[in-house]
């Protein structure tokens, strides 16, 4: 009897056996909230390191001192090394009396366009000008999709209550055409008639079509932009690892600058279809170590947050 | 597709079976962990990874055997048998009838291929000669009714759709009666994506089939799709009949492991699989071919039922 309380209130220093089952566990646990497995088991083994040797403090249980240092790392993983700060961004742009560009990639269907909607639609709340170049030149409906959020959002915020002056405008060139040239085009215009923001639109493409990837590569290195967002939805599970790795990867191929372009930072869409099974937003970042810099969590304009890291971790672990 | 890719992790973990000069308990568990693993990492549930482990687990009786070839059989068997339930529901899929209406409702979440995977469907059927037809019913995604307008004028196939109407059930309900009275044979109905956490769009899908009285439901899911799938598509055939699994994008990296979830929780079959953005990147996917195709692989022949 003693010899098993001892095992729990642990004079002793934990061992890598005695950590070993609760590891386990934990490892499912977070593989269940769609955590990638391979970075749920690396998680695990770096909590196995953190703690192996250490002596638990009375009453602590192994479990609640992996959970503890599991949390710690969680809440590392996903606060941001950097801080994005668009806002800031643009007006210093709007200094140097040019354009701030955005471009946005991501694999089929993941919700590129319908955020990039809703950046819009925030910007313009911020009191910003904003032309969308439509390079989505392949799919189906990508141009009208555009026209229509853009008309819905200048009904929003309508030149009649802004000195007559439009504050988003569509650049587009139908169907068939070169991307990257569509977005240099959009570029030059949005200086001329003086748009504070820039945001392109680019088609989904699958991680390792290499033509594509090549040509998403193009766009961003003639057209430099301020910043590179990744789109990737909530849902996706072990996929999120690999396409990470290979848009930075194609990125950094495929370009002739000397210092290529990689993501500066992810959107985290369809945050409203997973409940608590929130484990894509770790492989994303734990992968990038880019931050999130903005969740989607549904279909309309204002559904657009940033993200809570402690309430991540929390619904992680519950 | 998962099992196709996981054919040589699982033939190097049974091999490990066959190495192995004693067959106990701990061979057994290892072999069984690395298949979890590598199913887990196609994303296959993990409460459907955890009970395939058990059965197999379960149907093994180390005191009970007496060889150690029979031991090997029996494991490899059980394993196989396990895999095999991930992907065939066990029910036959839905045909259409020529000479009459059929009328498929194409349901499923946001972005996962739904309206690209209809004119790929309906052009499948023009090709083999069915009188076919495409229907919008989307009104709430920007440019949706230009996207299915594009790909039907592209593939030849008559549509309907609105730019004013706004409810979905009124165009289903106009355009199905349209196209039966004008004696069409394949008549697909696509809708808006949706998820379960939305009721207003579930009820609205509800809707939308009781309007059509679909005699096909079709769940299209994304390859890429991890844990929350299976939630997902429970509560989809809950609300709507689904009767058949379309996978998408399985052109990519993904394997598919997490739409299988689907199969489960609908049990329903995989009849078609989208393999790229192209109008002709559609394969048909029958179950039992496929799981013999699986099972005729090099050491794997001949394992089951014998
Ligand atoms: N529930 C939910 N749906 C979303 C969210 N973001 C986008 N969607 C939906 O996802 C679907 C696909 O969105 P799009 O913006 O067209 O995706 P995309 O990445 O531009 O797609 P492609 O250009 O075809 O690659 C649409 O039905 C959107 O309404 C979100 O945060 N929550
Ligand atoms: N690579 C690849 N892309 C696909 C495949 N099927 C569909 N897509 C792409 O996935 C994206 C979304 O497809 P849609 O057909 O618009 O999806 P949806 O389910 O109708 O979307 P919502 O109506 O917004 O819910 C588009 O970019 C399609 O071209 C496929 O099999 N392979
Ligand atoms: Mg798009
Ligand atoms: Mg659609």
């Amino acid at each position: 009897l003693f010899g098993m309380f001892r095992s729990l209130v642990g004079s002793k220093a934990l061992t890598k056996e005695a950590l070993q089952p609760v590891l386990d566990t934990m490892s499912d646990h977070l593989i269940g909230k769609n955590v990638a497995a391979d970075i749920a088991s690396k998680m695990c083994e770096s909590v196995a390191t953190k703690l192996e040797g250490k002596v638990l403090g009375t009453f602590s249980t192994i479990a609640y001192a992996v959970k503890q240092s599991l949390n710690e790392s969680l809440v590392q993983i996903l606060t941001p090394k950097r801080r994005v700060d668009i806002l800031r961004d643009v007006l210093e742009a709007q200094r140097s009396a040019r354009p701030y560009v955005v471009t946005f990639c991501g694999v089929n269907g993941v919700g590129k366009s319908t955020n990039l909607a809703k950046i819009c639609f925030w910007l313009m709340e911020n009191g910003f000008r904003v032309m969308i170049a439509a390079c989505d030149t392949f799919r189906a409906g990508a141009v009208e999709q555009l026209r229509t959020h853009v008309a819905r959002l200048n009904a929003l915020h309508p030149p009649s209550k802004n000195n007559g002056i439009s504050q988003v405008h569509l650049y587009e060139k139908g169907y068939g055409k070169d991307a990257a040239g569509i977005a240099m085009q959009a570029i030059y215009a949005a200086r001329d008639q003086r748009y504070d923001v820039v945001l392109v639109d680019t088609a989904g493409r699958m991680q390792d079509n290499e033509p594509l990837m090549r040509a998403l590569a193009k766009l961003i290195s003639v057209n430099s932009p301020d910043l590179v967002l990744f789109v990737g939805e909530a849902l996706v599970g072990n996929e999120a690892v690999d396409q990470l790795v290979k848009f930075n990867q194609a990125l950094a191929d495929h370009s002739n600058s000397q210092e290529p372009r990689i993501i500066d930072g992810i959107v985290l869409t369809k945050f409203d279809t997973i409940d608590d099974k929130v484990g894509a937003a770790i492989s994303m970042t734990y992968i990038t170590g880019q931050p999130i810099v903005f969740v989607g969590i549904g279909q309309s304009y204002p559904d657009l947050r940033s993200l809570n890291p402690k309430a991540v971790v929390q619904a992680l672990l519950k | 597709m998962v099992l196709a890719d996981l054919g040589r992790k699982i033939n190097n973990a049974l091999r490990s079976l066959s190495n192995a000069t004693i067959i106990n308990e701990e061979v057994l568990q290892s072999m069984l962990s690395e298949i979890c693993r590598a199913l887990l990492e196609a994303d296959v549930n993990i409460r459907l990874v955890k009970k395939l482990r058990e059965n197999v687990r379960s149907a093994i009786d180390f005191d009970e055997m007496a060889s150690g070839l029979n031991k090997r059989k029996m494991i490899q068997s059980s394993v196989f048998r396990e895999l095999v339930k991930l992907v065939d529901p066990g029910v036959k899929a839905w045909q259409p009838t020529k000479g009459k209406p059929n009328v498929i409702m194409f349901v499923g979440l946001q972005g996962s291929g739904k309206t690209t995977t209809c004119t790929k469907l309906a052009y499948y059927y023009q090709r083999k000669n069915w009188k076919t037809c495409l229907i919008c019913a989307d009104t709430f995604r920007a440019g949706a009714f230009d996207q299915l307008k594009q790909n039907a004028t592209k593939a030849r196939i008559p549509f309907y759709g609105s730019y004013t109407e706004a409810d979905p059930v009124v165009i289903a309900a106009e355009g199905v009666d349209k196209f039966k009275d004008e004696n069409f044979e394949i008549i697909i109905v696509d809708t808006s994506g949706r998820h379960k956490q939305e009721d207003s769009l579930f009820e609205e899908m509800l809707q939308v089939y009781n309007a059509v009285n679909p005699d096909n439901v079709i769940f299209v899911m994304d390859a890429s799709i991890g844990q929350a799938c299976e939630a997902q598509a429970k509560a989809f055939k809950e609300k709507v009949d689904v009767a058949s699994v379309i996978v998408t994008k399985l052109d990519g990296h993904a394997k598919g492991g997490g739409a299988l979830s689907a199969v489960a929780a609908t049990q329903s079959p995989i009849i078609f699989i989208g393999t790229g953005e192209h109008i002709d990147d559609f394969e048909m996917f029958k179950t039992q071919p496929f799981v013999k195709k699986l099972l005729n692989m090099g050491d794997i022949e001949g394992l089951i039922d014998k």
